[in-house]
This record gives C-alpha cells, sequence and structure tokens, in this order.
C-alpha cells in the first residue's frame, strides 16, 4: 500500500552539494521543499570528530559513507557483445550515502571548466576539420558558455572555501596561478595550501622543462573562514584523512557543514532520511510529473509525495536510473543511435609514476586533499597542438599526495616481491621516500559508452538494475601514451633512486579497483531535445517541472574533477527556478 | 623554511614558560575567535565538534557531562583560568597529549592575550 502525501511545492531527492544548494537557495524564496535522502543523518561533531573518523578499515576498505551495493547496485560490461554482471562491491567509483552526499567524502579539488569542453564539437572542428573527430565520437556542445557560468563558480568557490592561486584575473595573467584558465572576475576567497615537499619538488622539475605549476585550487580552508552564508570553517590542519573521509576540523567545503543546515533551520524544508526514491511519477498526458514514490528503506513502506517540481540530485548514475525506470525521455540505443536517455555516459582516465627518493622524507600521512602541483600545459593550454598525437581532449598533471593511508599506502619499487621479508624491508625503507606523480585525462563520449536498464538483474525493490557499458577507446590510448612520456621525462629529471615509470593504460576497463569518482553524462544537456535529455537549465525537454542536477548532464568528460559546474550548475538552476520558472511555469528555452 | 620553523618554536616555547599577558585587547581578540569558532560556541549547552565555551573560566578540564572528551583531556586535571587557557592554546598537544582537538596551535602570544581578553567577556 502507497500512502498519498500532501503536496508539497519542490521535491528534492539526494540531499549532497546539489540538493541542499536547492534547498537552501529555493526555502530561501519561500517555497516548500521536501528532501528525501536514501542514506542516514551525519553530523560532524557526531559522525566526523577525532578520534573516530581516523579509520581506514571501516571508511575506506568498507565504504561506509557510500552506497550500499547489496540493495542496489549496476551491471557492468565493455560493450554491447558482452553479458553484463553486477558489480558485487563497490571499486572503480564510490556513489555517496548520506546526509551531504560524495560531498562528505570528495578532497576539495575544484576546477573551472571552460568554454573549451561547453564548446568543444565547434572547437575542434574549426580548428582541425570535421574529420579529426572519429565517427564514433559522439562529442557535442553543451548549450552554455564560460562567461554565463562565471558567476556561480564564483558564488560556489566562495560558499565552498576553495584555496587557489587566480591565474587569470579579469584577462590578466597572474603569477603563481594556472595561466590556461579562464579569466575570472575575482580572487579565490582563500589563499593557497601550505605547499608539501613533494609538490615543490614536482613544481621545480616542471618549471624547469618549461611547464607552468600552480597550486591545486582545493575546498581545503587554508585559514579559519567564514562563507557569505556565515558558515565557519576552521583551517585545513593537514592531517591526510580527507579524500573518503568527513573532515574533523570542518575544513572541507561540504555541504553537511554550509548549505544543509541553514535549509534545516528554515522552517519551509523538511528532511527525510532513509528514503530511497523508487520512481517519478508523470500525469496522464506525460508533459508534466506529479511527484515521487519512495520507500523507507528502515520498515519498506511505501509513500507517494506529490509536488509541482521535482528535483532529482542524487548521484549522476542514480538520476539516470530514476529517469530509466520511470520512463522519462526516450532510452538511448548503442546501435540505431537513437534516443538520449543513458547517452554519453564518461569516465576518466590517467597514467601515473611512482619515484623512490632514498634519504628525502616525504612525511605522506600529512596533506590536505589539494596538496598537489599542477599543470594544465596539456590541458586547458588550447595552443597545446593535438594534430601531432592524434587525440582530442587533454590531461592535467600533479605532484604531490591527497591521500597516504597507512593501510592501503605502500609504495615500492617494481620487482619487489609482494610478500614476505622482503616485501616488508622494502615497504619500511620506502613508505617515506617515495612520491607519485598523475595525470588525470579526459573521456570523450563514444556511441557505445551507455547506460540503460539490465535485462536481468534486479535490485531489492524489484526494479531493474542500471546496465553500464563502458571501454576506454583509441582517443584514451593515445592521450595515456602521451601522458606516459611526459610523467616520465618530468619524474626522470627529478633523478629518483628508483622509478616506477608511468604506462599508458592498455587493458580494458575494469571496474574493480578504485580510479576516479567521476561518472559523466546519461542525462545530458544541449541546446535541442533531438540529442539531450536537458536543456541549459537542466529543465527537462520531456517534463517541464522536473530538473536533473549534477554531472550527468555533462556531455562528456573533461581531465578536470566535476564538483566545481556541478557547484556553479546548482546555483544557476537555482536561480532560474526562484527567478524565472516560478513565474512563469514552463519550458525555459523553446524547444 | 626549517630555520623559521624552529625559530618560531623557541619563541613560542618562551611565550608559554611566561605568564599570560593582561592587556590583551578583546576587540582584537573577537577576530583571533573566528580561529575557534569553527567547531565551538559561546551559548550555554550548545556543543559542535567542541564543548560549549559558555563559562569556561570557571570549569574544570572535561566538565560538561553531555561532550564526549578524549581520556587524555578527562585526565589532565586542568582547571580553566586564562593562564592555562592561554598556555593550551599555544600549543594544545604539548600541554594535553593525545587530546582530540584538531587544532595546531595559535603562535602568536599577542594573539592568545588578545583572544583571552574576548574571552574572558564573552564566555560569561
Amino acid at each position: 500500500m502507497v500512502t498519498k502525501l500532501k503536496e508539497v511545492d519542490v521535491v528534492i531527492v539526494g540531499l549532497g552539494w546539489t540538493g541542499g544548494i536547492l534547498a537552501k537557495e529555493l526555502t530561501e524564496a519561500g517555497l516548500k521543499v521536501v528532501a528525501l535522502e536514501r542514506g542516514s543523518m551525519r553530523t560532524s561533531e557526531n559522525d566526523y570528530s577525532l578520534p573516530n573518523i581516523r579509520d581506514e578499515l571501516r571508511y575506506v576498505v568498507r565504504h561506509d559513507l557510500m552506497q550500499n551495493t547489496a540493495r542496489d547496485t549496476l551491471t557492468i560490461r565493455n560493450n554491447p557483445q558482452q553479458e553484463a554482471l553486477p558489480m558485487r562491491r563497490l571499486g572503480s567509483f564510490l556513489p555517496g550515502e548520506v546526509v551531504g552526499g560524495s560531498g562528505v567524502h570528495w578532497s576539495g579539488h575544484t576546477w573551472r571548466w571552460t568554454d573549451m569542453e561547453f564548446k568543444i564539437r565547434s572547437s575542434y572542428e574549426e580548428r582541425y576539420g570535421r574529420k579529426f573527430i572519429p565517427d564514433d565520437m559522439t562529442i557535442q556542445d553543451w548549450g552554455i558558455s564560460y562567461a554565463e557560468l562565471e558567476p556561480y563558480y564564483e558564488k560556489f568557490e566562495y560558499t565552498a572555501a576553495v584555496s587557489g592561486n587566480a591565474g587569470n584575473l579579469g584577462g590578466k595573467i597572474e603569477a603563481g596561478g594556472n595561466p590556461f584558465e579562464a579569466p575570472r572576475a575575482r580572487e579565490y576567497p582563500l589563499p593557497p595550501l601550505t605547499p608539501i615537499l613533494a609538490s615543490e619538488m614536482f613544481s621545480d622539475a616542471a618549471r624547469n622543462a618549461g611547464y607552468h605549476p600552480f597550486p591545486r585550487p582545493s575546498a581545503n580552508a587554508s585559514q579559519r573562514y567564514t562563507n557569505p552564508d556565515g558558515s565557519k570553517f576552521g583551517a585545513c590542519q593537514y592531517c591526510g584523512y580527507c579524500q573518503r573521509f568527513g573532515c574533523e576540523a570542518n575544513a572541507k567545503g561540504s555541504a553537511h557543514m554550509t548549505v544543509i543546515p541553514i535549509a534545516m533551520r528554515n522552517p519551509n524544508f523538511e528532511l527525510r532520511t532513509h528514503s530511497w526514491a523508487t520512481r517519478v511519477n508523470k500525469d496522464s498526458d506525460g508533459k508534466r510529473v506529479t511527484g515521487v514514490t519512495y520507500t523507507n528503506v528502515l520498515n519498506g513502506e511505501e509513500f507517494e509525495q506529490p509536488a509541482t517540481i521535482v528535483l532529482l540530485c542524487a548521484y549522476v548514475l542514480n538520476n539516470v536510473h530514476l529517469l530509466l525506470l520511470s520512463g522519462i525521455g526516450t532510452p538511448y540505443d548503442p546501435v540505431a543511435q537513437q534516443g538520449v536517455v543513458g547517452k554519453n555516459y564518461c569516465y576518466q582516465t590517467g597514467a601515473g609514476a611512482t619515484l623512490f627518493f632514498d634519504g628525502k622524507y616525504f612525511n605522506p600521512f600529512m596533506n590536505a586533499g589539494g596538496s598537489n602541483a599542477t599543470i594544465d600545459d596539456f590541458n586547458t593550454n588550447w595552443a597545446f597542438d593535438r594534430a601531432p598525437h592524434d587525440f582530442l581532449g587533454g590531461y592535467n598533471v600533479s605532484g604531490g599526495f591527497n591521500t597516504a593511508l597507512p593501510i592501503g599506502y605502500r609504495p615500492v619499487p617494481s620487482g619487489t616481491p609482494q610478500w614476505g621479508t622482503a616485501w616488508k624491508q622494502a615497504t619500511a625503507k620506502w613508505y617515506q621516500t617515495a612520491m607519485v606523480i598523475n595525470a588525470s585525462g579526459s573521456v570523450m563520449a563514444n556511441r557505445y559508452n551507455c547506460l540503460d536498464l539490465d535485462p536481468t538483474y534486479r535490485n531489492a525493490f524489484g526494479h531493474p538494475l542500471m546496465r553500464m557499458t563502458f571501454d576506454y577507446k583509441d582517443n584514451e590510448h593515445k592521450m595515456g601514451v602521451h601522458a606516459a612520456g611526459i610523467i616520465n621525462d618530468i619524474a626522470k629529471s627529478m633523478n629518483p633512486t628508483k622509478l616506477n615509470p608511468a604506462a599508458a593504460r592498455t587493458q580494458p576497463w575494469s571496474v574493480v579497483p578504485y580510479q576516479s569518482t567521476h561518472n559523466t553524462g546519461g542525462a545530458i544537456m544541449g541546446s535541442n531535445p533531438r540529442d539531450s535529455v536537458l536543456n541549459k537549465y537542466l529543465q527537462s525537454w520531456d517534463c517541464h517541472n522536473l530538473f536533473v542536477i549534477g554531472a550527468n548532464a555533462f556531455p562528456h568528460n573533461s581531465s578536470y574533477n566535476p564538483t566545481g559546474p556541478v557547484g556553479a550548475l546548482a546555483y544557476w538552476t537555482a536561480d532560474a527556478i526562484k527567478n524565472r520558472y516560478v513565474k512563469s511555469p514552463g519550458p525555459l528555452v523553446p524547444a | 623554511m626549517i630555520g623559521t620553523m624552529r625559530i618560531a618554536m623557541v619563541l613560542s616555547a618562551l611565550a608559554l614558560a611566561g605568564a599570560a599577558r593582561a592587556d590583551g585587547d578583546a576587540v582584537r581578540g573577537e577576530a583571533r575567535f573566528q580561529d575557534c569558532a569553527a567547531c565551538h560556541r559561546l551559548e550555554a549547552g550548545v556543543n559542535n565538534v567542541g564543548p560549549s565555551l559558555h563559562g569556561i573560566f570557571s570549569r574544570k578540564a572535561a566538565e560538561i557531562a553531555d561532550f564526549r572528551y578524549s581520556p587524555a583531556m578527562k585526565r589532565s586535571g586542568i582547571v580553566w583560568t586564562p593562564e592555562t587557557l592561554e598556555k593550551f592554546i599555544g600549543d594544545p598537544q604539548a600541554m594535553v597529549p593525545g587530546n582530540r582537538m584538531p587544532y595546531a596551535g595559535m603562535t602568536n602570544a599577542n594573539d592568545r592575550a588578545d583572544l583571552i581578553a574576548y574571552l574572558s567577556k564573552a564566555s560569561q
């Protein structure tokens, strides 16, 4: 039996960064908002304080803040010829499942994606010609511009306490920042984090090679800070427990200590935890949605929450899954190349080297989420000519640490036995004296990389699992070869005692080892309903009172972490709803 | 860099050896309190990541019943006075090793004097 509840103005599915931002903005605009969060309530004071938070077994190995795969998971395959099998244990990516979402356990890296991404197809066609883009590469322009998003990037950076060094302030290149970034109107709210030895050594080597190192912008407060909403941040203590943990010092910008408590103090807001959304309901003609059906996962009770506006703010993959389960939009078919929901699923690629320096002590246990120096010479640097290397997109390279934990971080030189006395001696010798250089690379959309409903396997609610079809293509392999070469040149110039060199990935993508929680696409934004699910305001082309907010809207993946544009788009959508949609409900862009 | 840190450590050790300065500026101290405000409230009974600082100068360490203190703080036997708090905040791990406050310390003696002057008023 489904209990039908009283209608509210807005129902939000998922209370992380995007749901939190929308909840705060829309309740302040006077709307009655209910948020449904599948996970439990977690707070800094009860859950993320010392000493309990520093528990690598609980949070890293056992995924305490992440999706429970016994309840719902995905099936995985590399190509449409394979039979997909369920992912029984999280690995490759780690969707959050608590109040605050994945924004609790992120590292804080906050980038501004630029028109190089938003106008990707037109830029490459203009510079390199149409034939430079492979036939099966389904990249497309996003229908939005950097200039439109710039104020919203700034709003997110100031909310989340991003520490960094501007590289381009109003068109003027600033020393110490990223010279290739797009112009910003204001400096970062906080100066960069204190560099660590590994990032300083990488910066020196990169600079000597003619590149342009800069401190990675991160929502790790380099000093105590009060954001424009009055949320208080402590200074980062460089404790080393950032990625996969809540912050013990309230220094990492997270929704659970900024926008969510502000919404919770507003009488217009109600939060329901342990509430798993199973379906978005449509009215009889399919032009509008009427609310959300959800299950209380503690007792199995089902509810229907009617709402005037529905906002999907769950994890990327869960947003797409809900659209597919609800029959909203036409599912994408990779063979016929028809339909849109599930199209352009992307991930990221990379390469990495480990450098061993006899006698240098890096203290890898001391770092912040953003303790990396980075170069963008092969990423947002449009002067870097891709033609000789025959790939599109780019990669950033960084040196430093942002996670080096006592159980998992065991760097040893290649050839060391994997167990026994020799391994023990090597891990003791090299733990303190190794550092890493990593590249994070973009993944271009491909017609065969997509999401749909699995024909065989079902979740705890009896609904089909979502099926992920993904593999790296030639473009990623060529980029990997280039990135490995650059990393190894920089690494060798540093004269390490021993070097585990970087190598391009050649094996098919595997869901088992962790790579990055930067899944994108599946419900993408665009300029027309034929090739996208959402318009530039992340409003459904099919149902105008449905908005789907998050990295699901990205038509391809860049080398950068996604949270900068995710946060900016959340504020951008909030403004569109408050200032335009509520006054005149209907499509914000004509189809 | 390392040299500067050593000098700073020597200076802070000297400062710790001396008594708290009585001439702190409470107005400047309110700005210094922003270092604490992410975790500590001044209202009575409002615990956050850290315990409420209301009435701090009339308490023994680890005295608020519903706050989960570290064993180190419970064992410390400290009575909070302007002098003991000034010493603690300069280098919390030196005075109470193993306490669980994630704060490296306020190294400047003038800043500490200002903070204590502010707290003397604002914690009442």
